[in-house]
């Protein structure tokens, strides 16, 4: 394929999947999954900060996500506050744990850093299961508000019979919300990657010896990544609380971390967009399983055998992940784009 | 290659779109939404044993109307994450014209929205949390959302009378699982104990899957009990029951309908002795039905029949007798179900007699089963 | 009571240990976290009881025999997961690890069925649930005492095979520098499936242990105790055996007096948060070796 139909293909498929909820034959269980799959690819751009940007690993993502959904879950229920209020004090919230997380912890190398993130998260998940009198505990926290768009303030001053006044119901909705906060995070990720910050990260990753020499100050760029990085599996978590509209802390438990790892690897390391795929195929492949399994007469209880070996296979054939970190790297960077041309590679 | 990608990715999607549109219907679709992977698979084959025998019997009838019944076996590994996507696929897909699930309140709790919106009668077997009263009707005040099984708060209420009369016993322990069954169920005992007179020495907690007691027994230990109070299910149950044994408290364990499985003996052994528990379901109080029920659950599955089983059963019956009656409709359906409103047209079931409250609760006696001889015997005194 | 929560906590550390010391192993030789070592565990328990309940043997041939066929389970998984991702970033190895473990849950589950299962208690000698000893108030069973008397011969095994044979030696020159022990004509491969297999034994151990202990077996048994496991590798110094060893017995005994003493619901914060506390402050375990960052 030439690299302009490739374009133009891209950019129409992305069209239709814009456009697809707008007609009356779309599937709302799709559109569920993919609002499933856009929170996940929130959570996997925010995570690719820490294994993939600054090169260490993160066992105990989902402890912000559990935060920042509990954070916009008593807030609604007890302050009725709008979601859009919500979004950044949820942020807010994940920055401070993980400035408070991180600020002790960052110092450690390698894998014992991982197990202390991996310890936080299951304290995160006891605290909002042992803790009843804040969180319901075990008893799940239900009938939170979903997502209001009110503007009737505004268009009773323009025209009284006007009332603009939305609430989000069914999955549409929250689909195009759900596309704003990828968009929302791609872009600031991307702004990011290309920014002094960004490169203070990769030369952390690539030689934190040689990035120290060089004036970076390691601790305090690994606590802001770990903030950042925080503060989006936050929001992701705020989403979450808003649309399902039911929070309980079996929806927080360690195995989500391995989950959104295991798409930041498959998606490649340090390549943020490679996140949005791998965020894609681990969800979609659970999905996918459930219709195929029972069309092969295969039960139900298989499913997860399956999904297993796919995740090992999966591996074997793509070490590096779909997209390694290296090929979108300044992608910007005519000297690359040059280079990579003249190489002739993909 | 992202290209190539995209296509793959967009491929998948339209798989996705293509498996999932319904095939033509000669057949009336049910599903069941219960853990089918996962650490609580267990339960959700109970409930799956249940649902089979009651659809294979109609089926071996000539089905509904000369249409065969197709369960759809849906599974949410017991996770509210899972369980919303599950019932947003079966809101989507209008052949599945009624749902019996979900197995854990928390799971349920998290696809009921959709069910709601979307108008899909469900009939929960298992779920005893008191919050699902709040969230069974639709905007429109219709209940959607059903149950065949007691609330926690009431089981909790009569096993504490029962405590105080029959049992007669004065200073209790007790020891729950820190999930919403265990903590409901707690509470309404706790509480009703206090009102009584009772006197609880102690509260410990253990979380699920755990499998060493002995720190907590061994704090309770300490505070003289004379009866034991586990509020969760079997699996650990059966554990607690055996270390208790072995740190030496010779005291009456009595749990709730989480006991009611033979493997609490099996796994508990001599230590399961003198256990008293409520349950829904009493195999020697059971109707005509239930015995040929039970033989006949025995021969297909070569195990002893659980409540859930028998809960799952009777779901599965009452969804069936409403599709029978008011045809392959969900709203009718709904109508149906919402219709059982008194004891006078209760379903009645090898579970007993089941009717529904306004917000789709059930009211069901509950009976007390004790463990004597290595076997589940009725109590010598039920109560009223 | 004190001594009661000791004495659980000890057993209970024990078999933390003998769990974690595979962990420590296999990530000493490829730096490998290997979460699937949790399902080892679990397999054995469910074969140990299938050999039983199917072939009859006695128990103490079925002991060899499962830590024999987890052994074996051990290096196939090295051979047909592992070995090919050698060369790749370790996080593929990683989630090839996690995949594995989803798989072997999954298929126990379908071949044992999802039910808890009671071990064969008469395959056991009857004197084991008797008490042995009484210290203070505390009773000590000879179950209990057989599984401190198992634990510590094990240790001590592993301890010698690891530092006074050629294999041992071979697996600590692998630690300390890959490269180096394949230029000294050591046979790389071969020594990583050595210490599969030994780990893996170590953990099929472990899991008959914990199945005739608690006298269950269940197919997610491995998550819980893998992961505790887990931390008490790192607790004592991952990497480190004998911190291992260490780790799991701490880990145990702060478990258990933290869940008397403190809060029953707090139980596994409490091992997590000593375990961040240890790594707070000593920042490489207990036992482990403190890398001096050159610059």
């Amino acid at each position: 394929m030439n690299p302009n139909l490739k374009t133009t293909l891209k950019y129409l498929l992305l069209a239709a999947v814009f456009v697809y909820p707008l007609f009356s034959f779309a599937n709302e269980y799709v559109l569920h999954v993919m609002v499933l799959i856009m929170i996940y690819m929130v959570l996997a751009m925010g995570l690719n900060i820490i294994p993939g940007f600054c090169g260490l690993l993160d066992l105990g993502y989902v402890g912000f996500y559990g935060i920042g959904a509990y954070t916009a879950g008593l807030l609604t229920i007890h302050f009725g506050l709008s979601f859009w209020v919500i979004v950044p004090l949820a942020a807010l919230n994940g920055a401070i744990w993980g400035v408070l997380l991180g600020a002790p912890t960052l110092r450690l190398t390698g894998d014992y850093f991982a197990i202390v993130t991996f310890g936080f998260s299951e304290l995160v998940v006891l605290f909002l299961t042992n803790e009843i009198w804040l969180t319901r505990g075990p008893l799940g926290l239900p009938g939170i508000d979903p997502v209001i768009i009110d503007f009737s303030w505004l268009s009773t001053l323009i025209h009284p019979q006007w009332d603009w006044y939305w609430e989000f119901i069914g999955p549409q909705p929250y689909f195009y919300l759900g596309l704003f906060l990828v968009a929302l995070v791609y872009v600031i990720m991307g702004r990011m990657e290309d920014s002094r910050l960004g490169r203070a990260w990769f030369a952390i990753r690539e030689d934190s010896i040689a990035a120290s020499s060089c004036g970076v100050n390691l601790l305090t760029y690994k606590v802001i990544g770990f903030a950042i990085s925080a503060a989006i599996g936050a929001v992701a978590g705020a989403f979450l609380a808003r649309w399902t509209m039911f929070l309980s802390p079996d929806m927080f438990k360690f195995w989500e971390s391995f989950l959104i790892l295991c798409m930041v690897v498959l998606g490649g390391l340090g390549n943020f967009k490679g996140s949005l795929v791998g965020a894609a195929i681990l969800i979609a492949l659970g999905e996918v399983l459930r219709i195929i399994l029972p069309a092969l007469n295969l039960p139900t209880e298989t499913r997860f055998l399956a999904y297993g070996m796919i995740m090992v296979l999966m591996m074997r054939f793509k070490p590096m992940g779909f997209f390694p970190a290296i090929a979108t790297q300044s992608r910007k960077n005519p000297i690359l784009i040059k280079l990579k041309k003249d190489l002739g590679s993909s | 290659m992202i290209g190539k990608t995209w296509l793959k990715a967009v491929m998948a999607c339209c798989l996705v779109l293509v498996l999932s549109t319904p095939a033509l219907a000669e057949t009336i679709r049910i599903a069941v939404a219960s853990p089918f992977t996962g650490a609580l698979a267990g339960y959700g084959d109970n409930v799956k044993a249940g649902v089979t025998l009651k659809v294979e019997e109609i089926n071996a009838q000539g089905g509904i109307d000369g249409k065969q019944i197709r369960v759809e076996w849906m599974d949410e590994q017991c996770e509210p994450r899972e369980a919303a996507t599950v019932s947003a696929r079966i809101a989507q897909n209008r052949n599945i014209v009624g749902v019996v699930g979900h197995l854990c309140s928390s799971a349920h709790l998290a696809a009921l929205p959709n069910y709601l919106r979307h108008g899909v009668p469900v009939i929960a077997p298992t779920t005893t949390a008191v919050a699902i009263s709040e969230q069974s009707k639709d905007r429109a005040g219709n209940t959607w959302a059903f149950r065949v099984v007691y609330r926690d708060d009431y089981q909790g209420e009569f096993l504490a009378e029962y405590v105080n009369e029959v049992l007669e016993l004065k200073n209790i322990a007790v020891f729950y699982e820190n999930n919403d069954y265990g903590i409901g169920l707690k509470n309404a005992f706790v509480g009703k104990a206090k009102d009584l007179g009772l006197n609880i020495v102690g509260e410990e907690a253990y979380v699920s899957g755990a499998s060493d007691f002995n720190p907590q027994l061994t704090r309770l230990r300490g505070r003289n009990p004379d009866g034991l109070f586990i509020s969760g299910y079997y699996p650990e149950g059966a554990l607690i029951a055996g270390q208790a044994d072995g740190l030496g408290m010779q005291v009456a364990k009595f749990g709730a309908d989480g006991f009611d499985n033979v493997d609490y003996i099996n796994l508990a052994g001599s230590a399961a002795e003198n256990t008293y528990l409520t349950v829904p379901f009493l195999a020697d109080a059971a109707e005509g039905d239930a015995q040929e029920f039970l033989q006949n659950f025995r021969e297909r599955f070569n195990r002893e029949v659980d409540w859930m089983s028998a809960n799952a059963y009777d779901a599965a019956g009452i969804l069936l007798e409403a599709i029978a009656e008011a045809g392959a409709d969900r709203a009718k359906i709904r109508e149906y179900i919402a219709s059982i409103n008194s004891p006078e047209n209760a379903y009645h079931g090898i579970a007993g007699m089941t009717y529904f409250n306004d917000v789709g609760d059930t009211l069901k006696p509950a009976f007390v089963k004790m463990v004597k001889d290595g076997e589940f015997v009725a109590a010598p005194v039920q109560f009223e | 009571m004190f001594e009661q929560q000791l004495i659980n906590g000890l057993t209970l550390g024990m078999i933390y240990a003998l769990i974690a010391v595979g962990y420590t192993m296999v990530y000493g030789v490829i730096q490998l976290i290997n979460f699937a070592h949790g399902e080892i565990f679990m397999l054995s328990a469910f074969l140990a009881v299938t050999f039983i309940t199917v072939f009859g043997l006695p128990i103490y041939v079925v002991i060899v025999l499962t830590m024999g066929c987890c052994a074996l389970i051990g290096v196939m998984l090295d051979i047909f997961a592992y070995r090919p991702l050698r060369q790749s970033p370790r996080l593929a190895a990683l989630i090839t690890a996690i995949g594995m473990s989803i798989f072997l849950q999954n298929l126990a589950m379908i071949i044992w069925g999802s039910r808890p299962k009671p071990f064969v208690q008469d395959a056991l000698p009857a004197f084991l649930r008797t008490t042995a000893l009484t210290v203070g108030d505390a009773n000590i069973s000879w179950l209990q005492m057989s599984i401190f008397g198992t634990a510590s011969m094990l240790m001590i095994a592993l301890f010698l095979i690891i530092n006074k044979t050629r294999v041992g030696t071979a697996m600590r020159a692998l630690s300390q520098n890959r490269t180096g022990a394949a230029l000294m004509g050591i046979n790389v491969n071969r020594v990583i499936s050595f210490t599969f297999a030994l780990g893996s034994a170590m953990g099929a151990v472990a899991g008959i242990m914990v199945a005739i202990y608690y006298n269950t077996l269940y197919p997610t048994m491995g998550y819980v105790a893998g992961v505790k496991a887990f931390a008490a590798a790192v607790l004592g110094g991952i990497g480190s055996v004998p911190g291992a060893m260490i780790g799991g017995i701490v880990l145990g005994i702060a478990e258990a007096l933290g869940a008397g003493y403190i809060s029953s619901l707090y139980r596994d914060g409490i091992a997590y948060a000593v375990m961040i506390a240890v790594i707070i402050f000593r920042p490489s375990g207990i036992l482990g070796k403190s890398t001096v960052e050159k610059v």
